[in-house]
């Protein structure tokens, strides 16, 4: 029940980020080490000032050019504090690797968590700090975020972690010479998104891309589906301990999303759309050789596209996004994003969290294109494309801003990401059986 | 060479007659002590101090694999009554990863040992035939992790990039997604498994025939024995220990798969091609609930332990043990 | 097939017929069995060797066509075996291999044959039974040791070197070792054990003498078996392996790749890097392998 308020406040949050994007108000930034800050509240021992010269271990499942775009960040935190934020990429059995190294006396001193259900379960565990047990200032931190952006990283009304990037997951990739060629305009609300879809299709191509052997595309899809045709208020409550999924409004939203999922719109066919991962879902609209004309996924689908599926493509020309579709009116955005939690009390430690609530982290990671800063003093003008500017404006905009669902859901659940697998090959889902298995997860936290 | 003369010994010991069991020789506790003592601490701390914690861990909520809370047999309950991405026979055929676990016992044991046998038998007909065990063994020396990456460039739904829908492209069939098509995962890993573990086995069944005494053979063709007879009257009886043998390892091997899935489908699409342990670690580490995980590992030794028994069985009436 | 007057054995194949006719009737009668053999040799090895092609195309084609097109557009480019050997890492991953490998394949040879002689030459009380139990804990799988044996490791710190993985590694392959080496070691002819305890011998002087140069093709098949495996593992490198520095090649591949990322232009290099090693050690050794994994096995 104490998770609740924070899906309540998120659309302030919303209303907040617009006026961040829009004025550069000087953020409230803590100074590193400030005495102050020091005299912690916490049970445990307080983290010690500035230990300059000292090094921390920070992990996330970050690798490649995304590893490369965070490393910027630790540089400019080496660079003013000097302290060594050492980088361990652990990519593949995540929860597996910090559970052991937790076990074994090892855990990191700050690990990036995708997702919440991961935050909660180990909070709920003892393995994470408190925020407020490294010596910060909760309430010194509120002003650099919008209301509700910091309530995302509490576990039992305590904060726990702090998020540190966030991508809109309302936005949906097209070709823009393909859509114009065929007369069609992006479409705004569902209707003229199933028109549109027909219309592609009459022209020979199969519409969508595709890559479903990624279950989490299919809970993006159904997700934004959800906040849209159920409403805000609903998506809240399906999310948290209260949710229920029988109720008809989950199988009218995979009905939506059944109906423009199928062997009619998507490239290749459902069966084959299962087999094929996300990136290569990408390449089947916006490879050097396309098939489809829009693949819908987050804002971080421009970087793959430029980096990875075809390094010709330019943003805007070759790929571009519009809003996922509005629903029954609704627009409500939906956002995917990792926090930042203490493992330990280490020197160092809390002045790495410290820096990651300050727009001049914020800023040098916001500049590498790959991520949204939640903080709010970053200028919008940072967002090195047009895209990624967009996306933060869109997000700032939206009348409502919710959390990735499935990322809110218990660990030990059921995969709703699987029954959806199960529901685009035209299965039907037995949503009885997945409330009485998500109820004893949610029991079981 | 010396290396040869072992050789020899060994073939000698292989042609179907049970070896003399050895004698007692000395009797001697101590050294027995010594000799052993290295693996009785490690097999201790390493696997039965652990097995004996997973038991008492599954009575257990297991937050952080530590003993938190016990929950009596809450976790048995739940993995049988509530969770059909274990065992589900509502419907016909059944499903669930202990369902998928006997399809893989079944076919991939079978189909390896078949091969093997098979592939054992020609081999000896050629003079290429170190070539041949070279290229089938060869998988065994594929980590995992590349096997997926090998295998995604076959089972690529799209005929342009996957080589098995490109071939039935040319006959107008497909293209199947191999892996994203519930009815089509556990067959298309399986093949994988079978891909991987057919080198073992022709390897250990082409010794145990080249053991047969070429007299033996000789007499029962010119007997009149065709070569089929020749197989199923001479070398299947001659090789039926090896086979079981390995038929044994191949089944305990195959009940505690767990790379194989995990790295080419992460169990998927929905939950169609779990397997126990699989289950168990998905139930532990990503899932956090140790004690369910450790519920399903104890359901996976008892599931083994009559294949042991069997094997336990077979070993007294050869009279090895 | 029934004509020709060969044995099964395949000592026959070195006799050759002295007649024209006769070869060519032979010929024909292998006919059948040279296909099949050409066509499992091409299932076996075609995956193989779509990954080596693939490894040397570039990453825009390997996205757009099979490896196959190589025969009509011939591409090539060592930018991905660049990419992965110049990554940061890489070469003390490589090297973390071998520390990783030898001991944990060593310990287990030796732990391994001292056990397989005392359960086959030497008598004790409950010998039959303990040996039943250890080849019993083959069910046990890795997974489940994870957690308590971490907690046992965590006041010696052992997962922070490498004795964590060397006595994890050791330990898990004990028991089909041993069921591997005791089958082969009964199998050893008693004279010669007993005429050198008559002469004197002590039972480790047995050990050394006899048993072990005697069973050098089990000892070394059982070892190349388990050099294999560990090369090649992920998941115990993941629990036991938990300083950075001292991560396998398998566990640094996966941090070149990025979150959401499909390289597999990498991945197959890296993969081909990867098997570089343990394919070396099987060809020159096979001989051992083939010979020695059969008594074990058979018996």
């Amino acid at each position: 029940m104490a998770k609740f308020p924070r899906f309540l406040t998120l659309p302030v949050a919303v209303v907040m980020l617009i006026s961040a994007c829009g004025g550069g108000a000087t953020p409230a930034v803590p100074a590193a080490s400030g005495p102050a800050a020091s005299t912690g509240t916490g049970a445990s021992q307080p983290a010690g000032s500035a230990a300059a010269g000292g090094e921390i271990t920070v992990t996330s499942l970050w690798g490649g050019a995304e590893q490369e775009n965070f490393q910027k960040v630790l540089d400019a935190f080496k660079a003013k504090t000097g302290i060594t934020a050492k980088y361990e990429s652990n990519r593949d059995n995540y929860a597996t690797v910090l559970q052991t190294k937790i076990t074994a006396g090892n855990p990191p001193d700050v690990a990036i968590l995708p997702g919440i259900g991961f935050l909660r379960r180990f909070a709920k565990d003892g393995s994470i700090k408190k925020v407020s047990d490294l010596g910060i200032d909760v309430a010194a931190l509120q002003p650099n975020y919008a209301p509700g952006i910091l309530e995302i990283g509490s576990v039992d009304g305590q904060l726990y972690a702090i998020m540190v990037k966030f991508n809109s997951k309302s936005t949906f990739w097209y070709r823009p010479a393909k859509l114009s060629a065929a007369g069609v305009t992006p479409p705004a609300d569902w209707d003229a998104f199933t028109a549109a879809l027909g219309t592609l299709a009459s022209k020979g191509d199969k519409p969508l891309g595709l890559g479903a052997k990624d279950d989490w595309t299919l809970t993006d899809w159904f997700e934004s589906i959800y906040v849209r045709q159920a409403g805000p208020e609903a998506y809240d409550k399906l999310f948290s301990k209260n949710g229920d999924w029988t109720d008809p409004s989950v199988a009218a939203a995979v009905k939506s999303m059944t109906d423009v999922l199928n062997d009619t719109n998507v490239d290749g066919g459902i069966k084959a759309a299962l087999g094929r991962g996300f990136v290569d879902g990408i390449a089947q609209a916006f490879s050097a050789n396309p098939k489809a004309d829009m693949y819908y996924e987050g804002g971080f689908v421009g970087g793959i596209i430029t980096g990875q599926v075809n390094k010709a493509a330019k943003l805007g020309t070759d790929a571009d996004w519009f809003d996922f579709p509005s629903i029954n009116g609704n627009k409500g955005v939906t956002i995917g994003g990792d926090v930042l939690a203490a493992f330990t009390t280490k020197p160092g430690v809390k002045e790495f969290m410290e820096y990651m609530t300050t727009a001049e982290a914020g800023t040098v990671w916001a500049g590498t294109g790959a991520i949204i800063s939640p903080v709010k003093s970053v200028d919008v003008s940072v967002y090195p494309n047009d895209q990624t500017k967009r996306e933060a404006a869109q997000v700032a905009n939206a009348t409502a801003v919710r959390f990735d669902g499935s990322d809110l859901l218990p660990g030990g659940g059921p995969n709703l990401g699987a029954e959806l697998q199960k529901a685009i090959q035209g299965q039907t889902v037995d949503w009885a059986s997945f409330q009485a298995q998500i109820k004893t997860a949610w029991d079981n936290e | 060479m010396a290396l040869d003369e072992p050789l020899e010994l060994s073939k000698g010991a292989i042609g179907g007659k049970p070896p003399t069991p050895p004698q007692v020789e000395q009797r001697n506790s101590r050294v027995a002590l010594l000799f052993l003592a290295p693996t009785i601490a490690l097999l201790g701390i390493f696997l039965v101090y652990p097995t004996i914690y997973t038991f008492a861990l599954s009575f257990n909520r297991g937050r952080r694999g530590e003993f938190t809370q016990w929950v009596g047999f809450d976790n048995y309950v739940n993995l049988f009554t509530k969770d059909p991405n274990f065992i589900d026979l509502s419907k016909f055929p059944p499903s669930g990863a202990l369902f998928n676990n006997i399809l893989w016992l079944i076919f991939y044991t079978s189909i390896v040992i078949f091969l093997g046998l098979v592939l054992a038998v020609m081999a000896s007909r050629v003079r290429y035939e170190s070539i041949i065990k070279g290229i089938v063994f060869l998988p065994m020396a594929i980590a995992a992790t590349a096997l997926a990456v090998i295998w995604t460039f076959v089972y690529h739904p799209d005929p342009t990039l996957g080589l098995l829908n490109a071939i039935l492209g040319i006959v107008n069939i497909g293209p199947i997604s191999w892996l994203g098509d519930p009815g089509f995962v556990n067959a298309s890993l399986i093949a994988v498994g079978v891909w991987g573990s057919v080198g073992f086995a022709t390897v250990i069944l082409s010794a145990a025939i080249k053991s047969i005494s070429s007299e033996i053979l000789e007499a029962a063709r010119v007997d009149g024995a065709n070569e089929f007879q020749v197989f199923r009257g001479i070398i299947l009886p001659m090789v039926s220990l090896p086979i079981s043998v390995l038929a044994v390892t191949l089944a305990v091997n195959v009940i505690k798969l767990f790379d194989l899935v995990y790295i080419m489908t992460n169990g998927g699409p929905g939950t169609s091609s779990r397997v126990i342990a699989f289950t168990m670690y998905q139930e532990s580490f990503p899932g956090g609930l140790f004690g369910k995980g450790s519920a399903v590992a104890i359901v996976m030794l008892l599931i083994m332990t009559p294949i042991m028994l069997y094997n336990v069985r077979r070993f007294r009436t050869s009279s090895v043990v | 097939m029934s004509g020709t007057s060969d044995a099964l054995a395949g000592a026959a194949v070195g006799e050759r017929p002295q007649t024209l006719s006769g070869r060519i009737v032979r010929a024909l009668n292998r006919t059948p069995i040279h296909i099949a053999l050409g066509l499992v040799a091409l299932v076996w090895l075609s995956p193989t060797i779509g990954l080596l092609v693939t490894s040397f195309r570039p990453r825009s084609d390997i996205q757009a066509t099979g490896w196959w097109e190589v025969l009509t557009t011939l591409r090539f480019t060592t930018d991905n075996y660049a990419g992965v050997i110049n990554s940061q890492g890489m070469l003390g991953a490589f090297i973390n291999n071998i520390i990783i490998s030898v001991p944990s394949t060593l310990l287990p040879l030796l732990i391994c044959s001292l056990a397989a002689f005392a359960f086959s030459w030497i008598n004790f009380p409950f010998r039959d039974t303990m040996f039943l139990i250890v080849v019993g804990l083959m069910m046990v799988p890795a997974q489940v040791a994870f957690i308590p044996v971490l907690q046992l490791m965590k006041p010696f710190g052992f997962t922070n070197n490498f004795i964590g993985i060397w006595l994890a590694h050791t330990a898990f392959a004990l028991p089909f070792g041993i069921f591997l080496l005791r089958n082969f070691f009964i199998t050893l002819p008693r004279d010669l054990i007993e005429a050198a305890r008559i002469d004197g011998a002590s039972t480790l002087g047995v050990f050394r003498t006899i048993v072990v140069p005697l069973s050098v093709p089990a000892i070394a098949a059982y070892g190349i078996f388990q050099f294999l495996w560990v090369w090649n593992d992920l998941l115990m490198a993941l629990v036991f392996v938990q300083n950075a520095a001292n991560n396998p090649m398998t566990r640094q591949i996966s941090t070149l790749l990025s979150q959401y990322g499909t390289e597999w232009n990498l991945l197959a290099a890296a993969a081909f890097l990867q098997m570089l090693v343990p394919v070396l050690v099987f060809f020159s050794l096979q001989r051992y392998f083939v010979q020695g994994l059969l008594a074990g096995s058979v018996k």
